[in-house]
């Protein structure tokens, strides 16, 4: 605890929350990769003591992992693939555009998501994989490397985060596809106030690489229900444009169309093979890991 | 209920306020952030969304309290009639119930309405109170004595109907101050039924009632009438031969604001259609029907134009009697040595007219026998002698009956040689004609316009008097007692009258032949000719009707110009008016009825068989108007001249605490007003709490 606290940035890190996810740690483990090293599958085959596989010689293999006793049997060169157990290199994706600094309590999305993102770095720090962060507006502002030893980067540049430019994820990712080389798991956390397609055409670029994707999105409650009451102008607070709104008239659409594209990106995540989760600012943070842990795993058995 | 200022309801236009603030909804001044508008933008944005009103419980109290606000200052009161607003007092009550019986009142449902507005307050009477009814038109009656027995005043409400005068509220509210200052009972009330026509009050001379008067009123009249009335006749009589006929135009007008096509209005004469027509009255507008002229039988006819039935029948019907054209006869004495036609101006001046029609014959003195008198209304010596003998004698008994004599004095007059009678007719003196014709004919310098023979120029720019010449008259010395009409402009006299039993004479000291002057020769010596003739022979126009309220002076109906002077003072009269009730009227005491009812009466001297005088009797068609005087006003004008705590009801009380708390209803509603006020800024605040504004 001592450490915790005197790493930068562990004012994320609601206490109770990580009691609790503590708990959650052997479901974590066996849900998670990455996250608990040792007892989560890797997504790659490689250099292990477990079997996976059986695949027909290639000509450059090496000949070493040639199963002879096989051949014994079929006469025919097979080469045994065994599942990696490696630690992986987790990094987060954090939109720290000016959107999400709405708040319509005391918490904004970017509170929110930081504080998430702190979390899961702990944690997969704890798992000794390697924990990187990348922040982005309408372009790539900071990047710490991952690395088992970057935790108290990766905190650190989440605590000097500030909304302050617009968004742009397409342009963004794009520019990442080049940075990750290695295949890693990303965690993408943002509002995602973005054609759904545009969203996953982002995706794809980096899922294209190899990445296993995750995408957290992260919407205050007010963004949710549209509480407003009263005629009144609306500012967007990344372009600056005022619209006059009576939100009576306007709510039910509103509302439409914001679970419109919730279930838009949620389907189309679910498409592509990457893990979607909506958080709700209001929620219980560790009920929210809670939540998005409960499902990975879920999702893994299906898998 | 009703309103002391009803102005203050143009305040309502206020009401607009509310409805444009919530149908605008103005925008708050601070902008909410928010952290994409990518949906907003994509929501149609409806201009008739923004004009949908909401929070109509908010509106609802804004609109309520100013509609409450406007009443509040529009000061309402209470106009409940007496019955259902028992008065609050101590003690008994004298009641005095104005009912109005004025033909107005038998427009539509009125009468009814009002005898059971009268029922309703007979029954409201106490044990111990007292009322009365006083029913009124054109003067006020008692019918009943002050009495608290309700079935003898239901009794006398079921007598009465309403008549054919007119409303004056005058004497109906001068009855009840009378009956009012009679009463020893503590609480004094007048309770008006009526229409409060305008027409009953000239905001003038309004009596004054006891001091702690409580005037209620109930008002019958309608917001929107319709009324059309034939308001008289005319007649233009041609004489054909012997025959005389007359058409007759009536006038109508429509008093309402829609058109009347083709609207039948029929003439009877003698009680049979004589003819129909149809008019086309415009909204408030009059016109005239034109009958073709009908031949007019001897005796009187009765005539009526009617009009199609409405909603008002009194004013309906217009009565009229006419009877041949009553011709003056006229003689005409020459001298006996007659002379070029020295009488032919005023024989063409006569026979010029029909409003009398003049039947002149001329004779010369010397072939006038006493016969020719006879039956003559007027005589005129035309610059002769004055007969002599008894043939004067005849003259002067002519005179005496009532004959009329104008004498026009010339050079052959030759007044020297008069018989001894002739003093009677003519000036003490005359001398020697003075001859003007030195400074080119005198002028009349004096002309008593007063006199009804010089009446009729009394207007300005009727008939110039300066034009005429005279270049001779006689220089005339009057007796006591003449009347000196006209003089010349040297001071003589131009004109005498006298007296002479129940005759006229009159002395004209130049002559009418064109030689001593040229008067005849002047466009007003037709006009003044006539109006001679008529004077001295005491002609009346005849009067086809007369209206509801006038008297008929049953004497002078009968006076016959040439009968005893006494005997019809003396005679015994029947008159029986148009609903069949017949008068007797008797002695010297009361010699006249009252015409009270539309229609024809007739009256008859007692005894006699002959055909009865015939008095058509229209009502007064100011009444037919029936447009209403505010009640507030003519019962507010009641109190402020009893210039004390006398008060009004409808909402009136007796004490000053009662009028404020009959008056005082606008405290409450700005007392609600204000709660109204209250609620809505505490609703209006919790309404803007609910909206959630995010940093």
């Amino acid at each position: 605890m001592t450490t915790q606290q005197a790493l930068p940035g562990l004012q994320f890190l609601d206490p109770a929350a990580l009691a609790r996810i503590g708990n959650l740690e052997l479901v974590a483990r066996t849900v998670v990769e990455g996250f608990l090293g040792g007892l989560h599958r890797s997504p790659h085959l490689g250099t292990s003591v477990d079997f996976a596989e059986h695949r027909q010689y290639m000509p450059g293999d090496d000949i070493r992992r040639i199963d002879w006793r096989l051949y014994g049997r079929v006469d025919r060169y097979y080469i045994k693939e065994y599942e990696a157990d490696t630690n992986t290199n987790f990094n987060i994706l954090l939109d720290v555009s000016k959107s999400m600094s709405f708040g319509s309590s005391t918490v904004t999305k970017l509170d929110y998501a930081r504080t998430l993102a702190a979390c899961l770095a702990y944690f997969a720090n704890q798992q000794r994989d390697r924990v990187g962060l990348v922040t982005f507006d309408e372009d790539v502002r900071e990047i710490v490397p991952p690395s088992a030893k970057h935790l108290p980067n990766v905190l650190h540049a989440l605590a000097r985060a500030k909304p302050e430019r617009g968004g742009d994820i397409e342009r963004v990712f794009r520019k990442l596809s080049e940075q990750f080389r290695r295949r890693s798991m990303l965690l993408v956390v943002s509002d995602f106030y973005e054609d759904p397609r545009k969203i996953l055409d982002a995706f794809a670029q980096l899922r294209g690489r190899g990445n296993d994707m995750m995408a957290f999105h992260v919407l205050d409650p007010a963004e949710l229900e549209f509480p407003y009451d009263g005629a009144t102008s609306f500012e967007d607070i990344e372009t600056g444009e005022r619209i006059p709104v009576i939100p009576e008239y306007l709510r039910d659409q509103y509302r439409a169309m914001i679970r419109a594209h919730v279930a838009e990106i949620e389907r189309l995540c679910g498409d592509q093979g990457v893990d979607y989760a909506l958080y709700d600012t209001s929620m219980p943070l560790d009920f929210a890991l809670f939540n998005f842990l409960s499902r990975r795993q879920y999702l893994t058995r299906v898998r | 209920m009703a309103f002391l200022a009803p102005l203050f309801f143009a305040g309502l236009v206020a009401l607009a306020v509310p409805i444009l603030v919530h149908l605008t909804h103005k925008e708050r001044k601070d902008v909410v952030m928010f952290p994409s508008l990518m949906f907003l933008t994509k929501i149609p944005y409806q201009a008739v969304r923004r004009q949908r009103i909401r929070n109509w419980l908010l509106f609802a109290m804004r609109c309520l309290a100013l509609i409450l606000l406007a009443f509040a200052f529009a000061r309402p009161f209470l106009t409940r009639p007496a019955a259902a607003a028992p008065v609050r007092g101590v003690g008994a009550r004298e009641l005095v119930i104005l009912l109005d019986r004025s033909y107005s009142m038998s427009y539509s449902d009125r009468w009814s309405r009002a005898v059971n507005e009268v029922r309703s307050a007979i029954t409201g009477i106490g044990g111990n109170d007292r009322a009365s009814l006083v029913v009124f038109d054109g003067t006020a009656t008692a019918a009943t004595e002050p009495t608290a027995d309700k079935a003898i005043l239901n009794t006398a409400v079921d007598a009465v109907k309403p008549g054919a005068g007119v409303t004056r509220y005058e004497p109906a509210f001068k009855l009840a101050q009378r009956i009012l200052a009679e009463s020893r009972l503590p609480r004094r009330e007048v309770l008006v039924v009526s229409d409060f026509q305008r027409v009953g009050w000239d905001g003038r001379d309004s009596p004054s009632l006891p001091a702690g008067t409580t005037i209620n009123k109930i008002d019958l009249s309608e917001p929107k009438t319709s009324n059309i009335a034939v308001t008289g006749v005319d007649f233009r009589r041609d004489y054909a031969e012997d025959r005389e006929r007359v058409a007759i135009t009536a006038r109508l007008v429509n008093r309402s604001a829609d058109p009347r096509p083709r609207h039948t209005v029929t003439l009877e004469l003698n009680g049979r259609a004589v003819e129909t027509k149809q008019v086309d009255l415009a909204p408030n507008a009059a016109a005239t029907v034109d009958f073709a002229a009908a031949p007019l039988p001897g005796g009187v006819t009765r005539g009526v134009v009617r009009s199609a039935d409405d909603a008002l029948p009194r004013d309906n019907a217009f009565f009229f009697a006419i009877s041949r054209g009553q011709a003056l006869s006229v003689l005409v004495i020459d001298h006996r040595e007659g002379g070029a036609a020295r009488s032919l101006y005023v024989e063409r001046a006569l026979g010029i007219g029909d409003q009398p029609n003049f039947r002149v014959a001329t004779k010369r003195l010397g072939s006038v026998t006493a016969s020719d008198f006879a039956g003559r209304s007027l005589v005129l010596v035309n610059d002769s002698d004055l007969p002599g003998g008894e043939l004067g004698r005849r003259l002067l008994d002519y005179v005496h009956n009532g004959g009329g004599l104008l004498i026009a004095m010339g050079d052959r007059s030759a007044p020297r040689e008069r018989p001894a009678y002739a003093t009677e007719l003519l000036p003490t003196t005359a001398d020697a004609p003075i001859d003007r014709t030195a400074d080119r004919g005198g002028t009349l310098g004096y002309i008593d316009r007063s006199h009804p023979i010089f009446e009729l120029f009394s207007a300005p720019r009727s008939g110039d008097f300066s034009t005429p010449r005279f270049f001779r008259y006689r220089n005339v010395t009057p007796a006591p007692g003449d009347e000196q009409l006209a003089r010349f402009d040297d001071g003589h006299i131009a004109l005498l009258e006298r007296k002479v039993g129940r005759g006229r004479v009159l002395v004209f000291t130049s002559s009418f032949d064109g030689i001593w002057n040229d008067l005849p020769l002047q466009p007003v010596f037709l006009p003044v000719a006539h109006q001679l003739a008529k004077y001295a022979a005491a002609y009346a126009d005849e009067r086809p009707w007369s209206m509801v309220g006038q008297v008929a002076n049953l004497p002078a109906i009968f006076r016959d110009s040439t009968g005893p002077a006494d005997a019809a003072n003396q005679a015994e009269y029947v008159a029986v008016a148009p609903s069949g009730e017949r008068t007797r009227l008797a002695g010297t005491t009361r010699r006249s009825v009252e015409l009270t009812e539309q229609g024809f009466y007739e009256m008859q001297r007692a005894g006699s068989r002959g055909e009865p005088r015939v008095v058509a009797v229209n009502v007064d068609l100011a009444e037919s108007d029936l447009a209403s005087v505010e009640p507030q006003l003519l019962t507010g004008a009641m109190v402020a001249r009893a210039g004390t705590d006398s008060t009004v009801a409808g909402a009136e009380a007796s004490t000053p605490v009662e009028q404020e708390r009959r008056q005082g209803f606008w405290w409450y509603l700005l007392a609600a007003v204000l709660l109204l006020l209250v609620g809505e800024t505490m609703l209006s605040n919790q309404l803007s709490r609910r909206i959630a504004v995010p940093r």
